[in-house]
């Protein structure tokens, strides 16, 4: 059907505007004269096109009297607003020539801005031609606009609603037929454009002539994820702790794998068993064993994974196998895999590591308990022969544990078969493990399909998802690892196949905190996107002049940190799931650790800051003194006893004295050394904040296992309240505050772009390629100041819907750190909210926290939330067939007092969820 | 001596249309095209710990100049005879990579790296395998470490990548590279192993291929990425195997420093030897040798160095003996890498006059560095691309990141600058576009 629209052969607008215009002109002409005066030509016109579309086919054919004929072409001009049964469904095929419509569309709404006459923002549609490789990026340009509502300008005649949708889904159409041979054409999947949809369609009620239809997904199969799949692999080798509600921050079986010490995602070897090791943090993150992560998400991340977005390429595919026989191994032989017999022993003083080997894997000692999982890979190694039962054992196990679902008797017999023709060839442990390897490639280990092979379609075409795919779906929803034993249970005795079986799963696991539920905490990283912070590159000047530290690795690492307190706070409003959203954007709870009090500090004024510098002067002065005098005391009685022990040389015990006084002494002359290196170098108190006191009781945040020696992060937090008045909720906590930053200072205009899109559910067109999107370079200039640029008419358009929502945040430094001045000014943080779509909240805002209590008020800032969760559970964006789905969603989430567990509930047993639609 | 227009005539012969030159495009290109400037292949060597100037600045060098009256340093004094090929850089900086303790990635990828940070974009050796000449393995990267490093661990990714969080793995076991090279083509256990695995793929992909029949028509082209993948693996064996008579005269032959190393360096000697066969074979466009594998550790006791690890790196390098050693065994591997490429003719000339190398440290001038000084030896003019036979001290304002930016440009790829923003480059690069010191 796609292929009618096409023009064959082509021909250009131009052309056929051409061809048209005095018809045109002449139609115009003829209306104008009966039409009254306050009814604009192409009101009347289209009205009448609409009442008379059937009879004037007729008198078509029949007539040739001028006006019947101005009629005639009218029809056929303007779009076919009404489908054969007088109804638009969004997703149905629109009938007609692409090229004709779009031509109509373009001259009623566009060319009066974009002709040769006038080239508004330096664009002539004329010359635009029908869509084709070299000119979609215009024609995706022109989708944008239409869809969003930005074109018409809001001062010029509309489109009607139908029009306007149909106009963009035949642009998407078009697209993708050209361009599915060269790349494809999926800007309309990508999450940025899921508000391409305009959301009062969807909570709001329809314009007359919408008919929609039952939704579902597509058939597909969906890759998992780079920490899906580490975490996957983890659970073969490592033994996580079971969940201890005494302690429920802990990281514990069911979390995912977080990234390490420096935002790397990797799978670590024996780390539990480590007891002993040589050289320091760097040392030891070399010894142990680890393999980074294979799968890549390319994604800078927002929502990261819709199904279509990413596969398995060869180089990964290669990498798989390689680290699957390093699993393999650890799993049969556990850490003397990758040690030496002698290193394996609880009493690490027998085991001597001769010399400097740092850095190397026998610089490292474990103990003898075996922590790991033992499986029927580890049953079938100890063998000394291998028998057809053990082998099939340890095939069944791995495909189950790598894929999530037992094998089928065929692909049982497939990979026996295999692992016994690589035992024939290379022999038993070498053939064992390269053979069992094949199956961590298995289709299933690497993508989750939803291909709804089985099943009877509905009316619709639809059909639901059964057995292990539903059972697998449902379990996916929530989680990393493979289903629980009462899952499984549901899936393999039948009892997963309606949408109450579905209820009464996604209910209990809700209801259970020790099942583990990653996933949840996934989609608010993809929503808030605060774990980006320890990614972003600082400069070491602009860092220092925050006034954290920026030696080293230091603010990367509590970035890291920072991330994952951050989790654990949205955990704890989770735990509560009460008005989650507005508690998430408006508590003044904090998870901190030490270093926080720094981060959530206040930059000093210029006065403060030189009162601070003279007070830490003054301390070091006392401190030198005081340090002298302890010196001058150490020598005078090491001098006394000098002497003493010269007048009784057989005096043993004052022998000994003397010994003790002078490494006593050489310890104290080395501390006050390390003591004045460190004031050299800055260190003691921060003149540049006045650091925050947080504190409250212990509590834990996940981290990953040890991966730096002492160094590693650590579990321990406080569950503290934020200095009163300048925080309020995860916008304002450093960790997206520094996530929605760059190297060098604040970025205002990312930052009213997340709130845009993520709150009002508003969209921003992609930066025209021809824009210079540059600020200019001036230091010594407020960021607001060199913003000015972006406020010249052809790009305010855009950013009016953007800076006025992120230079609020003002109030924040670019490392996250509330501020009253800015270069010796005090800080303006005034902002706006334009055209939100909700007229309660327009208005200025005084700064960032007056802007967020109003945002966490709005109902229409709920909806946009529940949209954001529909993408992530459905894995792909709304269309407007999904608006019945979106509005339960919300009714479910207030309707119980704005819990998460009844929206995740609602959208989990929703037609979108369960059925899916092959093409 | 195999000349590279006769290993083509071999294939020709031997296998016809059904080899071709799509199976093995780069050595057709090689033997048809006439040189037209620019590199081929470009190794990268990167030793770690640093690179200090003072091992490789001719004593009284203090500005550039011409190196035909300059000795060189005593650790790369092996180069002499090569000085018409040399060009050595002071003076770029990568203060934005974070150097210290290693830049990782973010050496050959000009942007901040550190320990236990992942690649935050493609490394200018992947990039470049992208645009020179098509090989059946157009990126090799062998990685040099401690014995115990390289069993216990054989594959590291620390030093290239495919892109953002994509790192590509070293190889650090010579048998294990050797039978995917040259399984096709060996005996004994190794060819066992090799016939083993490349039946064990053909499996997985049609089991894979299989699966993918029911797919919906926009899932297809997806998934048929992944059955492609085995495809390539198995294709890349295959094709290896169909060249196996052209491949015979590169393999080095496998001895007991392969199967019973006395030291570490047996086996980055064989990895040396391993690299060097797969780029005269034509089967390899990229070598990146990672000396110490981009951390702050790695052993040569085969030099009679017993200290290892991170110490060498506290160490002042100039004048000390340790450091000399393992210079000296760096130029060494120069040596032979420049004299079994010229061993090879092509075009008008050899392999080596098309042939770039990069020879540097991940981690700067030093261990413990902040990057003001990221001193650099080329090898090779490229048929005159690039300015050879001097030294060039620079002012420390541009990045490495325009080195790299260079040696793309001499590849024909129009870019002004790699993996820097114009607004990380207003802070950290005085100019733009590629250094005119290293372009001829």
């Amino acid at each position: 059907m796609k292929g009618q629209f096409r023009l064959n052969p082509p021909l250009g607008i131009r052309a056929l505007v051409q061809t048209r215009k005095p018809k045109l002109e002449q139609r115009n002409e003829r209306l104008r004269v009966n039409a009254p005066s306050s009814i604009t030509v192409k009101d009347k016109f289209l009205s009448y096109c609409k009442f008379h579309r059937l009879r004037t086919m007729i008198s078509c054919k029949s007539t040739f009297h001028p006006v019947t004929l101005a009629v005639t072409i009218c029809y056929f001009l303007i779009p076919s607003v009404h489908s054969a049964d007088d109804t638009y469904t969004p997703g149905q095929p629109v009938h007609g020539d692409f090229e004709n419509f779009a031509v109509t569309f373009l001259e009623n709404h566009c060319y009066e801005c974009h002709d040769d006459e006038s080239t508004k923002g330096d664009l002539n549609l004329l010359d635009l031609g029908p869509a084709d490789e070299t000119n979609a990026a215009v024609w995706k340009s022109v989708w944008a606009q239409v869809a969003l509502g930005e074109m018409p300008p809001k001062k010029k005649d509309q489109p009607e609603t139908i029009e306007r949708l149909q106009f963009s889904d035949r642009i998407v159409d078009e697209l993708k037929e050209v361009m599915k041979d060269k790349g494809g054409f999926h800007a309309h999947l990508d999450p940025h454009k899921g508000n391409f949809i305009d959301h009062n369609l969807l909570f709001g009620p329809l314009p007359e002539g919408i008919k929609l239809e039952p939704t579902s997904s597509p058939a597909r199969i969906w890759r998992v994820t780079p920490q899906e799949h580490i975490t996957r692999l983890n659970e073969l080798i490592n033994t996580e702790p079971a969940f201890d509600p005494e302690k429920p921050g802990v990281r514990t079986r069911g979390d995912v794998v977080p990234t390490n010490h420096g935002g790397e995602l990797k799978l670590y070897f024996g780390t539990d068993r480590i007891i002993k090791w040589q050289g320091g943090t760097v040392a030891y993150a070399t010894s142990v064993k680890s393999v980074p992560v294979v799968l890549a998400s390319a994604r800078h991340h927002g929502l990261e994974n819709y199904p279509d977005f990413y596969t398995v390429n060869s180089a990964e595919a290669t990498q798989i196998l390689g680290m699957a026989e390093n699993i393999l191994r650890y799993m049969a032989y556990g850490p003397l895999s990758i040690a030496n017999p002698e290193q394996i022993t609880d009493d690490p003083n027998s085991y001597k590591m001769e010399g400097d080997i740092r850095g190397l894997p026998t610089a490292l000692v474990y103990n003898t308990k075996v922590v790991r999982p033992l499986t029927p890979v580890y049953d079938l190694m100890k063998e000394s022969e291998f028998t057809d039962e053990r082998l099939r054992a340890a095939v069944d196990f791995l495909f189950e544990a790598l894929t999530f679902r037992p094998p089928s008797t065929k692909e049982s017999n497939d990979y026996l078969v295999m692992v016994k023709d690589t035992i024939a060839k290379i022999g038993r442990e070498d053939g064992a493990f390269m053979g069992l390897s094949s199956i961590f490639l298995d289709r299933d280990a690497l993508f989750r399909p939803e291909l709804v092979e089985t099943g009877k379609a509905d009316e619709y075409g639809r059909i639901m998802l059964q057995d292990w795919e539903l059972g697998l779906a449902v379990n996916h929803a929530l989680r990393y690892i493979k289903p629980d034993q009462k899952l499984r249970e549901a899936i393999v005795s039948g009892k997963m196949r309606t949408r109450e079986d579905v209820n009464r799963e996604i209910t209990r696991m809700l209801a259970d905190d020790a099942i583990r539920k990653p996933r949840i905490l996934r989609f608010f990283r993809d929503f808030f996107d605060h774990d980006l912070g320890g990614y972003i590159c600082k400069d070491e000047k602009a860092l220092s002049a925050t006034g954290v530290r920026s030696r080293g690795e230091s603010h990367y690492r509590a970035m890291f940190d920072a991330t994952a307190s951050t989790d654990r706070l949205i955990e704890l409003i989770l735990e509560e799931d009460k008005n989650v959203l507005k508690e998430l954007l408006t508590t003044q709870k904090v998870v901190a650790t030490k270093n926080d009090n720094t981060y959530f500090g206040r930059k000093h004024t210029d006065e403060e800051r030189k009162i601070a510098i003279a007070a830490k002067k003054k301390a070091q002065q006392e401190q030198e003194e005081k340090d002298a005098a302890e010196l001058k005391t150490a020598k005078a009685e090491l001098d006394e006893l000098v002497a003493k022990a010269k007048e009784n040389p057989d005096d043993k015990k004052l022998a000994r004295t003397l010994v003790q006084k002078e490494k006593a002494l050489q310890s104290l002359k080395k501390k006050i050394a390390n003591a004045k290196k460190e004031r050299n170098r800055g260190g003691g108190a921060n003149v540049e904040v006045a650091e925050a006191n947080l504190s409250g009781p212990k509590i834990y945040a996940r981290v990953s296992r040890p991966s730096f020696g002492s160094g590693s992060m650590k579990p321990d937090r406080v569950l503290a309240t934020a200095p009163e008045g300048e925080r309020m909720g995860i916008l304002t906590q450093p960790s997206w505050l520094v996530s929605h930053s760059d190297a060098m200072d604040n970025h205002a205009i990312l930052r009213g772009r997340w709130v845009r899109e993520r709150l009002l559910g508003g969209g921003v067109p992609d930066v025209p390629i021809t824009v210079d999107a540059m600020l200019p370079d001036e230091p010594n200039t407020t960021l607001r100041s060199r913003m000015r640029v972006t406020r010249e008419k052809y790009c305010w358009t855009c950013h009016e819907k953007m800076d006025p929502l992120g230079l609020p945040f003002e109030m924040y430094n670019h490392a996250g750190i509330f501020r009253t001045t800015e270069l010796s000014e005090p800080v303006d943080t005034s902002g706006e909210i334009i055209d939100s779509g909700d007229p309660n909240l327009d208005g200025p805002v005084e700064n960032a926290l007056d802007m967020i209590q109003k945002l966490a008020e709005s109902e229409r800032v709920e909806q946009v939330f529940v949209r954001h969760a529909f993408r992530f559970w459905m894995g792909r964006n709304e269309t407007l067939n999904d608006a019945p789905v979106l509005q339960e969603a919300h009714k479910a989430y207030r309707d119980n007092d704005g819990s998460m567990k009844a929206l995740i509930t609602s959208l989990v047993t929703s037609d979108a969820f369960l059925h899916r639609k092959a093409e | 001596m195999i000349s590279r227009r006769k290993s083509l005539q071999t294939i020709a012969a031997g296998f016809g249309a059904a080899i071709g030159s799509s199976m093995f495009p780069e050595i057709s290109r090689a033997a048809s095209a006439a040189s037209s400037g620019g590199p081929k292949r470009v190794i990268f060597f990167m030793q770690n710990q640093g690179f200090d100037p003072a091992t490789c600045i001719p004593v009284g060098m203090n500005s550039s100049g011409s190196l035909a009256k300059a000795v060189l340093p005593e650790p790369i004094a092996a180069l002499e005879p090569f000085k018409d090929k040399l060009h050595i850089i002071n003076g770029l900086h990568g203060k934005h990579t974070s150097p210290s303790h290693s830049a990782f990635f973010g050496a050959l990828g000009g942007y901040r790296g550190s320990d236990g940070v992942p690649p935050s974009a493609s490394t200018i050796d992947y990039e470049l395998s992208k645009v020179l000449p098509e090989t059946l393995l157009p990126h090799l990267c062998i990685g040099m470490d401690s014995m115990e490093n390289m069993t216990a661990k054989p594959t590291v990714a620390n030093l290239s990548a495919r892109g953002a969080g994509k790192p590509i793995f070293m190889h650090s076991n010579p048998n294990h590279l050797y039978q995917m090279l040259y399984g096709g083509i060996s005996q004994g256990d190794i060819r066992n192993q090799h016939e083993a695995r490349s039946g064990m793929l053909d499996r997985i992909e049609k089991m894979a291929a299989a699966k993918g029949e029911a797919l919906p028509m926009s899932d297809k082209q997806r998934y048929g990425e992944f059955v492609q993948g085995f495809n390539d693996m198995n294709g890349l064996r295959e094709r290896l195997g169909n060249v196996s008579d052209h491949l015979k005269h590169f393999a080095p032959e496998v001895d007991e420093r392969y199967t019973k190393p006395q030291f570490e360096t047996d086996w980055h000697d064989t990895l040396l030897d391993l690299g060097i066969s797969a780029l005269k074979s034509g089967t390899t466009s990229v070598l990146t040798i990672g000396s110490g594998r981009g951390e702050i550790f790695g052993a040569w006791k085969g030099l009679g160095i017993e200290k290892q690890g991170h110490n060498l790196g506290h160490m002042e390098q100039p004048d000390n003996p340790i450091w000399v050693k393992i210079r000296q065994y760096n130029s060494r591997m120069l040596v032979k890498l420049m004299e079994e490429l010229e061993s090879v003719p092509e075009g008008s000339g050899t392999m080596m006059d098309n042939t770039l190398i990069v020879y540097t440290s991940n981690n700067a001038d030093k261990q413990h560095t902040s990057g003001a000084n990221w001193p650099v030896m080329l090898l090779g003019n490229c048929n005159g691309a690039f300015k050879t036979g001097c030294f060039t001290q620079l002012d420390g304002k541009r990045p490495i990141n325009a080195l790299y930016t260079s040696i793309l440009r001499s590849t024909g790829v129009e870019v002004d600058r790699f993996n820097m923003t114009d607004k990380m480059a207003a802070k950290y690069d005085s100019g733009n576009g590629p250094l005119r010191e290293v372009l001829a």
